[in-house]
């Protein structure tokens, strides 16, 4: 109590300096004396983030799919014969739709995505080294993407209470466990399996990175974003 | 409130105090200084602190750091890693979402210090690792060389995905030099440098960073040498050099030895002065007085009686009858000894007839008579001389112009028209006049006029000047007009003008003058223009009676062995002109003149002719040889 007490009055000077927000310009030094990223700032990163993942998600189906997957299994890129597990969440999936929704809900729409393949890619991960002959690139990729999913949802995160002044719950939907797996599933499914999850991330991934582009443009333009 | 307040106040007094109180020996640690804080990848940071004073006491330091937005205050997860003074955030604990607030805090036992707090963005403080495995090697482009320069990101940067977006510059200089030369090479990771020194060893550092970021550190120098290379063209050129050299001195050494010709050719040496006579030094000198003093000959103009000689010249070939013949063959000897004397005294010019000329210059008041008979013989003799002169002579001309009159030679020139006339003209009808003679010829000193060659004779019509005189005077003027006129100083003119004073009519055709009368004349004096002023002598008793038989006035050719062929003629007739043919080319007139009767006080038209050896062609065959003293006739009228 004492040293509570001792404590928050050494540190007062440092309350109060924190307590006044201090206009923040983007300064190349070391030593910034900004105290928060600005809001412009946070959603660029977040959307040079999404980019990247699905980028890298792009590279890695593709080379799943010339490694493992025979010709004419081959799926073609709107093709709708299979279930991604991610269908049941409450997303947005047309134009018309997107259009019609607000901020708050493309930023949820975001998060819900990302949380949903985190524990989806983990296990990616782990179905890939059991692989003979996996390339060590497709790995790498594939450990990079779940990795930067992660950190992805902790700017979503970020960005959410920044914008909407809310404070949520990281976990909210990575504990619903969309995603059920088999231990031991036959090897030809198992491919088809992993081939149809990187299939679907990859899919997700530009959708994440189309909804937080269009925020940005609703940001700076409201009325003319398509 | 009040307690709280008052014991805060004490609190914070008590620790003033202490602070100060214990300055002595021991203290709290200074406070410490975060210098910086740096990110290699943007997925991990580290930051370095500075601290201060530790006080005499053991210190510790730790870091704390608060994410933006968040009051929880957590502690640094790593002092190890990254060295003395450093936390390291590792990849869970960097967020690039949220600023970072970080304070350093010292502790020793007698208190805390705080640092001030620094805020922490991740992505502005990423200093990546310098660029890797840095290769330079030297390639080669159309023969110039130039160092390819190659590297690899820092391998914890993670550009491939595009996490990081690296720039790249690199520096080179030579070995020895300070000055970097500096090129940026954007996202590429390959570098191309041209303009090399040949077998100079070049540096070679690069360096990078990203687009929100500090520069890295210059990577550790990569030496290169490059090759010694001489540059084909350069080779050419220097062919091209020393081959133009040696050309160059082989002409230089042509030219040397020829330049005494080339300078003939370039420079043609220009011809001094020739006269005869004519110092140049003088003239250097600036004495032109003296320069032309030295030209003036002493005896010209021939003052004295004893140049008349050399003015005379006979030129007219006289007829002589039998008479005359007499006469002749006794002035024969005067003539050979007026020959010999005027052979003494001549040179190679022709045309100077009997140079006696005592017994030619007459007087006024010489005895008419003796006068005309010597001027007879005279005139005789003179052509008589004058053709032996001219045989002497290399005068081919006259016998040509005898033949063709159309001659246009330069010596010719001068002469045809002289002698154009005498093919149909007689020489005698002068002779046989009573009182003219005709043949009355100057003999032009050429003494004084020594670098003459020729002597032409150019018979002209007196319509000059000569008119003033009294009728029936005739006149002479030799000219010796040369036809090499290259110093007209020293060109004689003398005209032989034989004309009739104040007369001048038609010429008529010289057909046969067949009877002519002869007069005589005699020589006045002689004018400034060389021309020797003839008076007639009033003939006499003893004039020679003109034989009214034959005529040689006629010439009627000249042979090959340059002899003149007269042509007899019985009838007396009156002189008929002596049609000529202009041959001077600068058509000089001339004009033939028949002699008319003197007596008759009627013009008498000047009969200009020159005289040339005629021959009379019936004697020719019949002989072989036909004494020209005879033959020459004078005409008559």
């Amino acid at each position: 109590m004492n040293q509570c007490g001792v404590w928050a009055v050494l540190l007062w000077p440092y309350l109060l300096s924190v307590s006044i927000p201090l206009d923040c310009k983007e300064e190349q030094g070391s030593l910034s004396r900004c105290p928060s990223i600005s809001q412009e700032k946070l959603l660029d990163r977040v959307i040079q983030h999404a980019e990247l993942i699905y980028r890298v998600s792009e590279e890695s189906c593709s080379l799943f799919e010339e490694m493992f997957v025979p010709f004419p299994l081959r799926l073609q890129r709107n093709q709708a014969g299979y279930t991604c597990i991610t269908k049941a969440l409450p997303i947005p999936s047309s134009k018309s739709e997107i259009q019609q929704i607000s901020d708050k809900w493309l930023l949820h729409s975001v998060l819900m995505l990302v949380q949903s393949w985190i524990e989806p890619l983990a296990y990616l991960q782990t179905t890939l080294d059991r692989y003979d002959d996996a390339p060590e690139m497709l790995l790498n990729k594939t450990k990079w993407v779940s990795e930067k999913l992660i950190s992805l949802e902790q700017g979503v995160v970020v960005l959410i209470k920044k914008m909407l002044d809310e404070g949520m719950l990281t976990t909210t939907y990575s504990e619903q466990g969309l995603f059920q797996y088999e231990v031991q599933p036959e090897m030809l499914e198992s491919v088809m399996r992993d081939y149809t999850l990187l299939s679907c991330f990859k899919k997700d991934a530009h959708k994440m990175e189309t909804f937080l582009k269009l925020l940005k443009c609703r940001q700076t333009d409201k009325y003319n974003c398509a | 409130m009040m307690r709280k307040g008052v014991e805060a106040v004490l609190l914070l007094s008590l620790l003033f105090f202490t602070s100060h109180a214990k300055a002595t020996r021991f203290s709290p640690p200074g406070k410490p200084a975060l210098t910086r804080c740096r990110s290699p990848e943007k997925e991990t940071f580290t930051c370095w602190w500075e601290p201060g004073s530790d006080g005499g006491l053991p210190t510790t330091y730790a870091l704390y750091y608060r994410k933006e937005n968040s009051e929880t205050v957590y502690e640094c997860p790593d002092y190890h890693t990254a060295g003395e003074n450093s936390c390291f955030f590792n990849k869970n604990d960097t967020s690039i979402w949220v600023n970072y607030n970080i304070t350093v805090v010292a502790t020793n036992a007698l208190g805390s210090t705080f640092s001030d707090p620094v805020d922490i963005d991740v992505v502005y403080i990423v200093k990546p690792n310098p660029p890797e495995k840095v290769t330079v090697s030297v390639m080669e482009d159309k023969g110039w060389p130039f160092l390819r320069v190659s590297w690899e990101p820092p391998h914890k940067a993670d550009t491939r995905s595009g996490w990081i977006t690296l720039i790249y510059e690199l520096r080179v200089k030579l070995e020895g030099e300070d000055e970097w030369e500096m090129h940026l090479a954007g996202q590429q990771k390959m570098f191309n440098i041209f303009s090399l020194r040949s077998g100079g060893t070049y540096h070679v550092q690069v360096r990078c960073k990203p687009d929100h970021g500090f520069w890295s550190e210059w990577s550790s120098t990569s030496y290169i040498k490059v090759p010694d290379y001489f540059h084909r063209e350069k080779s050419v050129w220097i062919l091209i050099t020393v081959f133009s050299a040696f050309i160059f001195l082989i002409l230089t050494w042509l030219l040397h030895m020829n330049s005494h010709s080339l300078k003939h050719c370039i420079l043609p040496p220009v011809p001094g002065p020739k006269i005869k006579g004519f110092d140049k030094q003088l003239l250097k000198d600036g004495k032109s007085e003296d320069v032309f003093s030295a030209l003036v000959v002493s005896d010209f103009p021939p003052t004295t009686s004893s140049n008349y000689e050399d003015l005379l010249v006979e030129y007219l070939e006289v007829y002589i009858p039998e008479e005359q013949e007499l006469t002749l063959e006794e002035s024969k000897d005067l003539h050979d000894s007026c020959l010999k004397s005027e052979g003494s005294t001549s040179d190679n010019d022709s045309g100077r007839g009997s140079c006696d000329s005592h017994t030619l210059l007459m007087d006024k008041g010489e005895a008419k008579e003796g006068e005309r008979q010597t001027d007879q013989e005279e005139s005789q003799t003179e052509a008589q001389r004058q053709q032996k002169d001219w045989d002497e002579e290399e005068l081919t001309y006259t016998h040509e112009d005898m033949v063709s009159p159309d001659m246009s030679s330069g010596r010719v020139k001068t002469w045809p028209s002289v002698f154009s006339p005498l093919p149909q003209y007689t020489l005698s009808p002068l002779v046989q006049r009573s009182s003219l003679e005709m043949a009355k010829q100057h003999c032009l000193s050429d003494s004084m006029f020594p670098p003459s060659s020729t002597s032409s004779y150019l018979i002209q019509p007196g319509n000059s000047t000569k008119e003033a005189l009294g009728p029936s005077h005739w006149e002479f003027s030799l000219s010796n007009k040369q036809p090499q006129l290259l110093h007209p100083k020293t060109q004689a003119h003398s005209d032989i003008n034989i004309s009739s004073i104040g007369h001048k009519q038609t010429p008529v055709s010289l057909q046969s003058p067949a009877l002519r009368r002869t007069e005589y004349v005699e020589v006045q004096r002689v004018n400034e223009e060389d021309m020797v002023l003839l008076q007639p002598i009033v003939c006499g008793e003893g004039c020679p009676q003109m034989r009214q038989a034959e005529d040689y006035s006629k010439v009627r050719g000249v042979d090959s062995d340059n002899r003149l062929l007269l042509q007899r003629e019985v009838a007396k007739e009156e002189v008929d002109m002596c049609p000529y043919e202009d041959q001077e080319a600068d058509g000089a007139t001339e004009s033939c003149y028949t002699s008319s009767d003197i007596n008759t006080n009627q013009k008498p038209p000047a009969c200009s002719y020159t005289a040339t050896p005629v021959q009379d062609n019936r004697t020719l065959p019949a002989s072989g040889y036909v004494d020209t003293a005879t033959m020459f006739t004078l005409p008559t009228y």
